[in-house]
């Protein structure tokens, strides 16, 4: 049980740097929890007072003493007590309330940023390594349930424990042996919580399972929408999704009844035991041991056990968890970062555009990539790189932004070791226009502007006619049109040409483009070459491309295969080599004959 | 929440159960104190142990028969929500079934599968709290009432006055509260929103330098979002000792005045303790309402949103008694086709004519949004004409049974989408009594025999999910091979070659010619040598037919087709027509 404690506690110490700035707020707040525990704990004591003053006056009254009556004058500064009691014990709520709210809300907001900090110093490799869907809820979802576990739990844990502890102690100081039978509720309740929690945990493992196998059908069969229509399998898939939900609708049911057991339980012993207190209370009070007043405060701590008990099970499933959160949470920001530049390094001034890679050794895990890559790209020239997938060809602009970091050699720009460089000097070097375009939800302009967003208006115009999309983005309604939440109101042809408007309005030194044109058609990609030659013009480029039609006036062509270059030249050069380049531009025309 | 209603109806039984059960826990939270009131005035007061046990003989029948109505409550609850959640995603789930592309474009997918499981779980959390602890309040306030009133009629007047108040408290709060939630809800899905763009754009991110930048987006939006939590929880949870405060005054004031009835004799003391009782249980039960108003406002969202795909008509509709396709189609006819798409935009494809005749190979070229895949999704009706008419043996489309008309078409969509399970299972798909012969031919026409049967396991490979684990390219040709055995009477090949090698691509298109034989054959392509050998090719611009013809005759009468061409061939190649490589 102590280990089990101490493994659960571990993350949280985790989390502790960003409780630490709130806790003076925290402290503050769980004294005003505590101050409002003792005020309400109180209150019975003093309502019965009033009814035991009630009671023996109207007792007399009923023997007929002479000169009996209810005596105002004694209850009047009892209710004044009283009620300078519920207005404390109020006040005390209230405060402790809006501390707790604001410690928690802040420390929510600092673990969101950290986390999303955390994002922006994760090397590259992370994200190529971890599905985002599953970042995404560790951010979203997992950040939340803290959240509300530290908002309503912990308040309702420390409430619930002091206001057990308080009614006990209260109840043994009306009455022992009263006391020491209502006290069978605190064992009864344990065990009973034990032996459901014990049965519904499989039922919520199997809801759990459920819920999962529902989601993995309705996530197929919605993607594969097309090919049911298609087929016709409407039916069929109508009758698959029965089974699954059917299946949930039993496990649900069963999980949700078997929970919702263990608040009835512990209420029967709870008024079982009323039931046996109210007796015997009763009878002592006839016997004149105990006093009226003192059965009703003892009756209305026993209710005020029994509510933190019946919220035990709900409690314990949201603080399981909220570990469960917390510890995926810290795993996450323990993640080793990016490194951080180098000592000393020095800024870069002005970038010629040189690159040079010398004997780069490099892979992903244990299996080398790339085996001793060594070219260099002159200022001005450009560069291609072509082979087959999988030959290693995104990894050379991997390694060249340090995306990731190379395990041997050398990567070079303009002299200066790329390792020796701040990281942001190097970016900043460079201009991409990726496979994969990129476009965050905002206007086009800002879009364009995302490298440089001081661009005056007249030279986003420019960029965007140069690449050939400035009377798309009149069409689409204009500069300050959005790119919607899923970026589906652009086509993928569309969005590649802005994201070269985006890489030009940069104006870098050095241009990558990576399938930068991969999916506009040839005929456009056609139209389009003027354009780029323009603004490839007086820069470095590299540029990976599949269509070899969009490389042919290259300065160096670099074949790669498996790694290694296999050949290098200009394109005529290549082609009468015959040799591998040869092969590649020829299997794109085969077969033109039938 | 209509929705939530119209389930309701189906489990009447269940609900009128659930109702009555609550009476059972209203029993034992309010017959326990009158017992006790009873032992005070009857025993206590009266002097008479008598009366106290027999006081305590009925608490424990109370205490077994209120548990019991608890427990059917959880019972009825639990039966009551489960089983109106699993009818919402059935029926969704069904009503997506009836949807065509139209449909599917415009919720998106991603949002149908959460308006499938999230959101329908989202009103089972209401639901639950609903069944339970919603109908308890006006049972608990009328009984404790009913019974305050019996103690004593002067008394009651106080507790009426509180009531209002309550009510009063729990209206405003919704109130208040719902666009400081709508606030949050929108905060937290821009929140979302950055952090997704943030780590799938991770490279631009990083590229550009704008890390910091995107940061600082992310903090505007987190302040914003955690400005509006903070008033939500405070409004929320000052509710709780607000209510209490009201009671509590209410408490000293009938204390202070019940003194004067029992100076009065109108009143005893025990039903003055029970007074207390029955108004701390019914503020209780108010409090717990206080608490399905916090989950409302996320259900009613959620409600909406499944509301709105139950509510939509598909565009495309089986007709009631349409005709049947059946035998060989003879022709294909697109007559003054004019469409747009259903979501909007310019027009796609303006007044398009041409006919089809059974054995025809014909393809279509043109530039990215020229119409060509648009022209082919009209024939099996993924959408609808918006003016003209596409005919299949002289017989509008819209007039034939849908999974006739379909059922005679083997269309290869661009995206193959494989669905998990073994690789002979996806081929089944378009035939499920497909012989392992039928299976394996197929296979091999679609050039993807020597592939299956490299895998471990072969044709009984499975397919993991999101089919990871077969490239673009063996997708597509599984996804044709899946066509093939069908041997539908219509082939289309909406550029689904485009994953290919140019090898694959020629062998694959030799041996479907054999294949084929007299059926009609429609292929949408980006790439000259894939359409080079069809019998007709239709080149498209702009939504418009500007040329039609063999390859040799539009490369000398066609300026685009020209134009396409010698982008992707050089001048040799386009000279010689057929010749070989220069």
């Amino acid at each position: 049980m102590k280990r089990k404690w101490k493994h659960a506690s571990a993350p949280l110490s985790a989390l502790l740097p960003y409780l630490a700035p709130q806790r003076w707020v925290f402290l503050l707040s769980i004294v005003f929890v505590v101050a409002q525990a003792l005020l309400y704990s109180l209150s019975p004591v003093i309502e019965g007072s009033v009814t035991t003053q009630l009671a023996s006056d109207a007792a007399d009254m009923a023997a007929g003493v002479p000169g009996a009556h209810i005596q105002f004058d004694r209850i009047l500064p009892i209710l004044t007590t009283l009620l300078t009691l519920y207005l404390g014990k109020t006040a005390c709520q209230a405060a402790a309330t809006i501390t707790l709210t604001n410690a928690t809300q802040e420390t929510m907001r600092a673990l969101r940023s950290a986390v999303q900090k955390k994002i922006h110093a994760l090397p590259v490799q992370y994200f190529d390594t971890h599905p985002y869907g599953d970042i995404l809820s560790r951010i979203t979802n997992d950040v939340d349930t803290l959240s509300s576990a530290l908002q309503q739990t912990l308040l309702n844990i420390i409430n619930g424990l002091l206001g057990i502890v308080l009614a006990i102690t209260m109840m043994f100081q009306l009455n022992a042996r009263l006391a020491l039978i209502a006290l069978i509720i605190l064992p009864m309740a344990l065990l009973i919580t034990g032996i459901v929690v014990h049965f519904s945990q499989k039922q919520f493992a199997a809801q759990q399972t459920a819920i999962g196998d529902l989601n993995a059908r309705v996530t197929e069969l919605y993607t594969g929408y097309h090919e049911i229509l298609l087929y016709n399998k409407q039916e069929a898939v109508v009758k698959e999704f029965h089974a699954v939900n059917e299946k949930l609708r039993r496990c649900g049911f069963r999980a949700q009844f078997g929970s919702s057991l263990i608040s009835p339980c512990i209420s029967l012993v709870t008024y079982l035991v009323i039931g046996t207190v109210a007796t015997l209370g009763a009878l002592a009070a006839l016997e004149g041991t105990l006093a009226v007043g003192s059965l009703q405060a003892f009756i209305r701590y026993i209710w005020q056990l029994n509510d933190p008990l019946s919220q035990i099970s709900q409690l314990s499933a949201q603080i399981q968890s909220a570990f469960a959160a917390a510890r995926r949470v810290t795993a996450f920001l323990s993640q080793e970062e990016e490194g951080i530049d180098a000592p000393g390094a020095k800024g870069l001034k002005k970038v010629r555009g040189e690159v040079t890679f010398e004997d780069v050794h490099f892979g992903y895990g244990s299996r080398e990539i790339l085996h001793g890559l060594s070219f260099t790209a002159k200022p001005g020239q450009t560069v291609a790189i072509v082979g087959p997938t999988g030959a290693g060809k995104t990894t050379i602009i991997n390694l060249l932004l340090r995306f990731y970091e190379i395990q041997s050699g050398r990567i070079l720009l303009d002299g200066h070791d790329i390792r020796s460089l701040p990281r942001e000097d190097l970016r900043r070097a460079f201009g991409m226009v990726l496979q994969d375009t990129w476009l965050f939800s905002g206007s086009l302009l800002e879009n364009l502007r995302y490298g440089r967003p001081d661009a005056p208006l007249a030279d986003v115009i420019s960029a965007a006619k140069g690449a050939n999309v400035h009377d798309f983005i009149l069409s689409a309604g204009g500069y300050d049109a959005l790119v919607n939440e899923e970026g589906d109101n652009i086509s993928q042809g569309e969005k590649q040409l802005l994201t070269i408007a985006r890489a030009v309005l940069r104006d870098p030194p050095v241009l990558i483009l990576d399938e930068a044109t991969s999916s506009v058609d040839t005929r456009l990609e056609k139209r389009l070459q003027g354009a780029m030659q323009k603004m490839m013009e007086g820069r470095t480029c590299l540029v990976i491309a599949h269509r070899l039609s969009t490389i042919r006036n290259a300065d160096l062509i670099l074949v790669l295969r498996d790694g290694r270059i296999v050949e290098q030249g200009k394109h005529d050069e290549l082609l009468k080599k015959d040799g591998a380049y040869a092969a590649l531009y020829n299997a794109q025309f085969q077969g033109k004959e039938i | 929440m209509r929705l939530i209603l119209h389930y309701l109806k189906r489990y009447k039984g269940w609900f009128v159960l659930d109702f009555l059960s609550v009476f059972g826990f209203a029993l034992a939270e309010l017959g326990l104190p009158t017992m006790v009131a009873e032992m005070i005035d009857g025993g206590i007061m009266q002097g008479d142990p008598a009366a106290i046990w027999q006081a305590g003989r009925v608490c424990a029948v109370i205490a077994v028969v209120g548990v019991a109505g608890t427990v059917l409550l959880g019972f009825c609850c639990a039966r009551l929500s489960t089983n109106i959640t699993a009818d919402i995603r059935e029926e969704v789930f069904r009503k997506a079934q009836t949807f065509s592309h139209a449909e599917f474009g415009k919720f998106g997918i991603a949002s149908m599968i959460t308006r499938t499981n999230n959101d329908a779980f989202q009103i089972q959390l209401f639901l639950n709290a609903l069944f339970r602890t919603a109908l308890m309040t006006p049972v608990m306030m009328c009984a404790s009432f009913i019974l305050t009133l019996r103690a004593s009629p002067r008394l009651s007047v106080i507790v009426i006055a509180t009531f209002p108040l309550i009510v009063l408290g729990v209206v405003l709060v919704s109130k208040w509260s719902r666009p400081v939630s709508e606030q949050q809800q929108t905060s937290q899905d821009n929140m979302n929103r950055i952090t997704r763009e943030n780590l799938t754009g991770v490279r631009v991110v990083r590229a550009f330098n704008n890390d910091a930048r995107e940061q600082a987006r992310f903090e505007a939006e987190n302040e914003r979002y955690t400005k509006a939590s903070r008033r939500m929880f405070k409004l929320m949870m000052m509710t709780q000792p607000v209510f209490f405060l009201v009671m509590n005054f209410a408490v000293c004031l009938i204390f202070w005045f019940g003194g004067h009835l029992l100076q009065l004799g109108q009143i005893e003391i025990g039903q003055l303790t029970a007074f207390m009782d029955y108004l701390f249980h019914a503020m209780f039960s108010i409090l717990m309402f206080s608490m399905v108003f916090m989950i409302y406002p996320k259900a009613a969202v959620s409600a909406r949103r499944i509301q709105a795909v139950l509510d939509t008509q598909p565009l495309v509709q089986d007709p009631k008694d349409g005709e049947t396709l059946s035998g060989p189609v003879e022709e294909i006819t697109f007559s003054h086709v004019s469409f747009t798409y259903p979501e909007g935009g310019g027009e796609i494809l303006h007044d398009i004519s041409l006919s089809i005749r059974r054995g025809e190979t014909v393809a279509f070229v043109g530039s990215t949004g020229s119409g060509k895949s648009a022209l082919v999704s009209l024939l099996p009706r993924f959408y609808d004409v918006t003016k003209g008419s596409v005919r299949v043996n002289g017989t509008d489309v819209r007039q034939f049974h849908l999974q006739s008309l379909r059922r005679a078409i083997g269309f290869v969509p661009q995206k193959a989408f494989l669905f998990s399970g073994t690789i002979a299972d996806n081929i089944r798909f378009g035939k499920e009594d497909a012989t392992d012969e039928e299976v394996v031919h197929a296979a091999e026409v679609a050039q993807a025999e020597d592939f299956i049967r490299a895998k471990p396991g072969g044709f009984a490979a499975p397919i993991a999910e999101n089919a990871a684990n077969v490239s673009g390219g063996q997708r597509q040709r599984l996804s044709i091979a899946r066509a093939l055995v069908r041997k539908p009477a219509v082939y289309v090949f909406d550029d689904s070659f485009s994953a290919l090698d140019f090898q694959t691509d020629l062998n694959l298109r030799r041996a479907l010619r054999k294949e084929t034989g007299d059926a009609i054959v429609l292929i949408v392509a980006q790439r000259i040598s894939t359409v080079m050998d069809a019998d007709r090719i239709f080149v498209l611009d702009h939504g418009s037919i500007v040329g039609q013809g063999r390859h040799e005759e539009l490369l000398d009468t066609c300026p685009v087709y020209r134009e396409i061409a010698a982008s992707q061939l050089n001048t040799a190649e386009l000279a010689g027509g057929k010749g070989v490589l220069s």
